[in-house]
């Protein structure tokens, strides 16, 4: 079909008007090959700029449009409205900006008519090219697979589980509830924890659309955000496993604690009475803090940081657990001598100072120290270690709890390469973008929360498990239909020889090998249109939809020319 | 598989030879098939007219006294050929590839990617003296066996290929085993393994590697220095002849676009290579309007563009083995040229191509921290 | 789970990031939101950052698309210079009373092309950059704001205080201005609400002993965020008041932290990022960086610290200090607890505490929900999720709700959502 492209120069008020002699870019582009016409217009984005348009495109029965006027991001959406309104295919259209590139930044006026004149030729050229795309839809699923059945992944649970939403849980132990479950109290309210998980926990069990496995895990994540595939492996006699689909993927795998054992300056598993956070908690709940003799300590050293030099970050949570500890002792214990063992006192946010001003007094020491070895004097612990004048000095302890790193659980990076997530800094799951995206990934609709994205105390978890509600509440609607991008790559069958350096490229995991036909295929409902495989790709075999090589090669040869 | 500098740390067999090292070889290739470790070799054969080498996969064992591993010319790039036995995937016949180390080398960069599948191909190099340029030979077929042969019996490399006498990787191990004839006693010549399978092959054949490969290692090193120092001052000149904008264009002003380098480069894999396709055609329009601005434009267009597209799509796998060169018509050379550029580029990445098939490709693998000394400095 | 029938629309207050994000999160799922904000432009205070840490991304550039989404989202109906008089009712069922200020410029009409701003015969302070520059009457806050349409300042404006001056609409081709305007009263019906209305900072007048106000090249960090940015007073060259560029700067945390009772949990890590700024324009600057806890927690921070230590700075642990004069430049006295010194620097920087911006009471008057001891807004449970109060179908998001970092604001900011989507339908 013969093309008619109709090109329409905004005056913009002033604005264009007075900086660029649009008469003369309206002569320069009037006889080019394709150009059925070429008119002015006071301000195209206005009520009546928009019917103009419309009438203009159906009365010359156009096939291509190209507006010269402002930046794509003010106005591309609207004149790609019209021509949906007036029967044209969107993405046969294209805007090229005489405004913020041209008008507003150029003093000479010349200069700036034949910048405009090259920026419209540019466009010209370029939507020649321009293919008809389709927003396409695809069905999917509602429900949501929730992995690890921590505070995270049952505060998710529970906010997304509905009638027309099943959520399956697949937690690895047996047992719900995760590391909360060891804690009598939690910062700063020291609230009891128990019977409120024990709340949840019975919550989550009685909800009739949620489906708990225990002692199950995730061995397979395939397909895509609304269309995922998973099989759960469970570790009874039988070794069954479950098979279903899910619209979206949760990993809420939560933390574990840096082994002491890899150091050597504490004496944890050599020494007697040397306990991990983890294991003093345990203890408490137990109602009886003892050392190995079944005796109660008189003096217990607190050494915080633990592992902090070999993981490289700070775990957030360790100084105020270390504060909680001193309540706990205390309550348990009267007269206890504490000594906390610290190098910088980590304590953000509006309440938790105050939790340490309160938990300091009588019998509490706050040590700044360094260097610290814990060893044996006799039948006490003694602790070495170097005070903030850097003078050598002993303190002896009954006992000592290491406040270890959080580090990620072990089976971390084997359950990102089945969701097809990476694995960023300190091991802990990589989010989409630092900033702005904390519970997202690069693989859309598979979210991150708790601990497992990085350390945080149960508040933040909290936060980020409702996040992810959010996030998945507002994309994954029962009925609606997902539109995946449009302008995305695609791979000719023909010429794709198999080398896989697209798939390599792919930040997105948006693109498989067929292994039977030996190419590589990308993923419509994945792909982003970034662009990576078609650079990559050696043979061009891969091109982006509305960036062919044609088009921009058009643009590009009318504009510096 | 071990890397190749550290071989002088390896051992090795010293296996005794007859006085035809040629025939030595065979006579290995022939007992491994006669204990069923390869169900078929490939290595090159001199033509039944006796004017040319060809490789040959050779199911027939008796066929076997008629290979050449050291041939005169490179007709067929030894990794095509090896790679398109398994193109498609591998099959259950082992095969033994006798080739020269840039065909090796060239063959692991076609298995990373993902053009052929090594798994039962055992690849078997050999130190190589060069090879003499193709139309040198071909004029005089007899004359040129006898130059070749002379010539490498002494490791002279005046009558090699231009390419082949600046090349400082002629005993490089990148295969499963070489056969080293540098720095062996008369009558002997050494097996060097350089990975599990070939390590199994020489189990196989009772063959026990204990002996110290220093001799090998030590006339290697000699030279390769050798070379290198030539290779130094020959692409420095090259460099000046041919920097700039204009020397290049005049370098490939020559360029008759048969393709032919692209063509029978073993690393240019794409089934259309991207310069023979539409992308780089124009409409007539576009053609007439570029003429209309330089005032004219020369047909087929395109020449130093190929040139420096080609360049950009292989440089970091290149390796060196001046296939193109032979090939091409009008006698530019590429091979010298390419080889120069391969260098830097592959140097900006600690690269060597094919040296290590476990090693990944550069331009595809992400790294955070990468080429911090070409990052602006105000970042 | 309850769910709520009733008005399925949202109201947020705040266009700063996190009401920005949670706007756009709700429009998403299909719902209508109302998106207040005081002032003329959105982004609040992170566009006032030229980079944030720890990736040191440029803040405008990954805010932007997000400002420009918002103004053209059909779900989204963003009434600026807007503020919440009056709330009745509840959870699905609130009737909202908002009283919009007149802009006195069409933003239909307006194509943001800054022209009458030159004939506009008053000057004064430009607040967005902290007094740093000077604005009209007529005025954008700083370059690329968005909504990309000025506001008049009629508390300053010489015509809305009697006098005829018509300078800037004779200078608008476009029939933009339009001194007709009224003040607005609306009413909304809405379902759920979302107060994300942000913080403001300690103000160091209030601790003489840091010599601001008193002492030349004594900023604080939003200051020194400004004079650092591109866009801002001095197109981000870093020079002190006699025009020259400094040799030595010294960076005071946690200013006003003893005065609040807490800490504010982004200081180190952005004083870390300031250190970066000043290398990168004046990269022989001494820095010395003076703190009590260096309080950068999680996995990413440590590293960032680790870098900004290469570059040479000094980190010095101390219990007290004072800003003082010294001839013609500043010197810094300070005590470690061991030994007391003094240094001499030509610029200081003060890390502020956040603090509760002073129109946090009334809102919270207004909303029906109660302060915490500090003034910020008070979540229901300090261990649950932070985002509910107290009044259900009331939710809290960002700095509003206590001092935190940009990701934490944001995963408020969904949370928020969150909670609203799974109450109501």
């Amino acid at each position: 079909m013969e093309k008619k492209i109709g090109v329409y120069v905004c005056e913009c008020g002033p604005n264009i008007a007075e900086k660029v002699d649009i008469d003369k870019v309206i002569n320069a582009v009037s006889s080019i090959d394709g150009v059925a016409v070429v008119e002015k217009f006071k301000l195209l984005c206005s009520g009546d700029g928009k019917k103009f348009l419309e009438d203009e495109i159906k009365k010359h029965n156009l096939t291509h449009l190209v507006v010269a006027a402002c930046s794509p991001k003010q106005h591309e959406q609207t004149f790609m409205e019209v021509c949906e309104n007036a029967g044209i295919n969107p993405y046969l259209f294209q805007l090229a900006n005489i405004r913020e590139q041209c008008a507003w930044i150029t003093e000479d006026k010349d200069e700036a008519t034949e910048k405009a004149i090259r920026l419209t030729k540019a466009a010209i050229g370029r939507v020649r090219y321009h293919s008809s795309l389709e927003k396409k839809e695809l069905e999917c699923t509602p429900n949501v697979l929730v992995i690890g059945g921590g505070v995270a992944g049952i505060e998710t649970s529970l906010q997304l589980a509905s009638p027309d939403r099943k959520i399956y849980l697949v937690e690895k132990s047996s047992s719900l509830g995760g590391l909360v479950t060891n804690f009598e109290k939690t910062f700063p309210n020291m609230s009891l924890t128990s019977d409120v998980m024990k709340q949840k926990i019975q919550s989550v069990n009685e909800n009739e659309n949620i489906k708990v496995f225990t002692d199950a895990e995730v061995e397979e994540v395939l397909g895509f955000f609304g269309n995922f595939e998973v099989k759960v492996k469970k570790r009874d006699e039988d070794k069954s496993s479950a098979e279903f689909n899910v619209g979206a993927v949760v990993l809420a795998t939560g933390s574990t604690l840096f082994d002491p054992k890899k150091t050597s300056q504490y004496g944890y598993g050599e020494l007697d009475n040397v306990v991990t956070a983890l294991e003093f908690e345990n203890m408490n709940s137990s109602g009886k803090i003892t050392l190995k003799n079944g005796k109660k300590p008189n003096s217990v050293a607190i050494i915080h940081c633990v592992g902090r030099d070999e993981t490289g970050y700070c775990s957030e949570v360790c100084c105020m657990y270390s504060l909680k500890f001193v309540r706990y002792l205390k309550d348990k214990i009267s007269n206890v001598k504490v000594s906390n063992f610290y190098s910088d006192l980590c304590i953000p946010g509006k309440t938790y100072q105050k939790f340490y001003d309160q938990t300091k007094g009588k019998h509490v020491d706050f040590i700044r120290s360094a260097d610290l070895k814990v060893t044996k004097k006799g039948d006490k612990l003694n602790i070495e270690y170097k005070d903030e004048n850097g003078s050598k000095k002993n303190l002896g302890a009954d006992m000592a709890i290491l406040a270890p790193a959080m580090e990620p659980t072990s089976d971390a990076s084997g359950l990102a390469e089945v969701a097809s997530i990476s694995i960023g800094d300190g091991g802990f799951f990589s989010e989409e973008h630092e900033k702005l995206g904390q519970i997202s990934t690069t693989t859309e609709g598979i979210y991150i929360a708790g601990c497992a994205q990085g350390p945080k105390n149960i508040s933040e978890t909290l936060v980020q498990a409702d996040a992810v509600t959010g996030k998945i509440l507002s994309s994954l609607i029962p009925g609606k239909k997902i539109e995946p991008e449009v302008k995305i790559s695609q791979i000719s069958e023909s010429f794709c020889i198999g080398c896989k350096k697209c798939i390599n490229v792919c930040s997105y995991g948006a693109i498989t090998f067929d292994e039977a036909k030996k190419i590589s295929v990308v993923n419509e409902a994945i792909c982003r249109g970034c662009g990576n495989c078609v650079a990559a790709c050696p043979s061009g075999a891969a091109t982006l939809k509305h960036f062919t090589f044609n088009q921009i090669y058009q643009e590009l040869m009318e504009a510096v020319q | 598989m071990i890397k190749s500098e550290d071989n002088s740390k390896n051992k090795c067999a010293i296996v005794s030879s007859k006085s035809d090292t040629k025939e030595s070889v065979i006579d290995f290739l022939k007992k491994a098939m006669d204990e069923g470790i390869f169900d078929a070799v490939l290595i090159p054969m001199m033509t039944p007219a006796g004017d040319s080498f060809a490789y040959v996969l050779i199911k027939d064992k008796t066929l076997l006294k008629d290979g050449a591993p050291l041939s005169p010319i490179m007709s067929v790039q030894g990794a095509k050929a090896v790679s398109s036995v398994t193109r498609l995937g591998k099959g259950k016949m082992k095969i033994a590839a006798v080739m020269r180390p840039c065909e090796i080398r060239a063959t692991v960069e076609l298995s990373k990617l993902g053009q052929t599948d090594l798994e039962n191909i055992t690849l078997i190099s050999m130190d190589c003296p060069g090879v003499l340029p193709l139309s040198d030979f071909l004029g005089d077929p007899k004359k040129g066996m006898k130059l070749f042969y002379d010539a490498a019996e002494k490791w002279d490399y005046k009558p090699m290929r231009p390419v082949c006498q600046i090349c400082d990787k002629s005993s490089m191990i990148a295969g499963d085993l070489h056969i080293g004839t540098l720095g062996a006693k008369k009558d002997t010549f050494f097996i060097i393994s350089n990975s599990q399978k070939g390590k199994n092959v020489l189990d196989k054949l009772g063959i026990d590697p204990k002996e110290s490969a220093d001799s090998w290692q030590a006339k290697v090193k000699t030279i390769t220095e050798e070379k290198h120092k030539k290779r130094e001052k020959n692409l420095k000149e090259l460099k000046s002849k041919i920097g700039g904008l204009d020397n290049l264009t005049d370098t490939f002003s020559q360029c008759i676009n048969c393709h032919n380098c692209m063509r029978v480069c073993p690393v240019c894999y794409c089934r259309l290579c991207y310069f023979d396709s539409d992308k780089v055609k124009h409409t007539s329009e576009d053609y007439l309007k570029i003429a209309e601005r330089k005032g004219s434009i020369r047909f087929l267009p395109d020449t130093t563009l190929f040139q420096m597209g080609r360049m950009l799509h292989m440089s970091i796998s290149c390796v060196s083995c001046g296939a193109c060169e032979d090939a091409c018509p009008v006698s530019i050379p590429v091979a010298q040229i390419f080889s120069m550029i391969a260098d830097e580029t592959q140097g900006l990445f600690d690269y060597v191509s094919g040296r290590d098939i476990e090693e990944p490709l550069p331009l595809i693998t992400y790294k955070e921290e990468e080429l911090n000394d070409v990052e602006d400095s105000n970042d | 789970m309850n769910e709520k029938e009733g008005y399925l629309d949202v109201l947020v207050i705040g266009a700063g990031i996190a009401g920005i994000e949670a706007s756009s999160l709700l429009s998403n799922s299909g719902r209508k939101v109302h998106l207040i904000e005081k002032t003329s432009y959105t982004g609040g205070n992170v566009i006032k950052f030229e980079e944030v840490f720890s990736n040191m991304e440029c803040s405008t550039c990954m805010v932007a698309p997000r400002q420009q989404e918002l103004l053209q989202d059909k779900n989204i109906n963003l009434l600026t210079l807007a503020e919440v008089e009056d709330v009745k009712g509840s959870f699905g069922n609130f009737t909202v009373k908002i009283r919009k200020k007149a802009r006195y410029v069409d933003l239909q009409n307006c194509i943001g092309c800054n022209a009458c701003f030159e004939p506009c015969p008053v000057s004064l302070k430009n607040e967005f950059e902290e007094g740093l520059s000077e604005r009209k009457a007529i005025y954008v806050p700083c370059a690329g704001a968005l909504p990309n349409v000025p506001m008049i300042d009629t508390e300053n404006c010489i015509r809305f205080k009697g006098k005829d001056c018509k300078a800037c609409q004779e200078a608008c081709a476009f029939e933009a201005i339009d001194f007709n305007q009224k003040d607005e009263q609306l009413e909304l019906k809405i379902g759920a609400i979302i107060a994300a209305t942000g913080s403001g900072t300690f103000d160091p007048k209030q601790t003489p002993e840091y010599g601001y106000g008193k002492i030349d090249d004594v900023y604080t960090a939003l200051e020194f965020e400004r004079l650092y940015a591109s866009n801002g007073p001095t197109e981000g060259n870093i020079n002190l008041k006699n025009g020259k560029a400094p040799k030595s700067v010294a960076i005071i945390h946690c200013i006003g932290r003893d005065q609040k009772g807490y800490c504010s949990a982004v200081c180190c890590m952005y004083s870390l990022k300031f250190n970066h700024y000043l290398k990168s324009k004046i990269p022989d600057i001494k820095i010395t960086e003076f703190y009590t806890d260096l309080c950068i927690p999680g996995k990413s921070h440590q590293k960032f610290y680790e870098k900004m230590k290469e570059t040479g700075t000094d980190l010095i642990r101390i219990q007290e200090a004072k800003v003082e004069k010294q001839g013609k430049g500043i010197t810094v006295k300070y005590d470690t607890g061991k030994k007391k010194d003094s240094l001499p620097v030509d610029m200081v920087i003060l890390a502020t505490s956040i603090e509760p911006r002073d129109d946090t009471s009334e809102l919270a008057k207004v909303l029906g929900i109660s302060l915490d001891e500090y003034g910020f807004f008070k979540e229901e449970h300090l261990e649950a999720s932070s985002v509910t109060t107290s009044k259900p179908g009331v939710f809290i998001a960002g700095c509003v709700q206590g001092p935190k970092n940009i990701q934490n604001s944001v995963s408020q900011a969904n949370a928020a959502v969150g909670k609203i989507l799974s109450l109501s339908k």
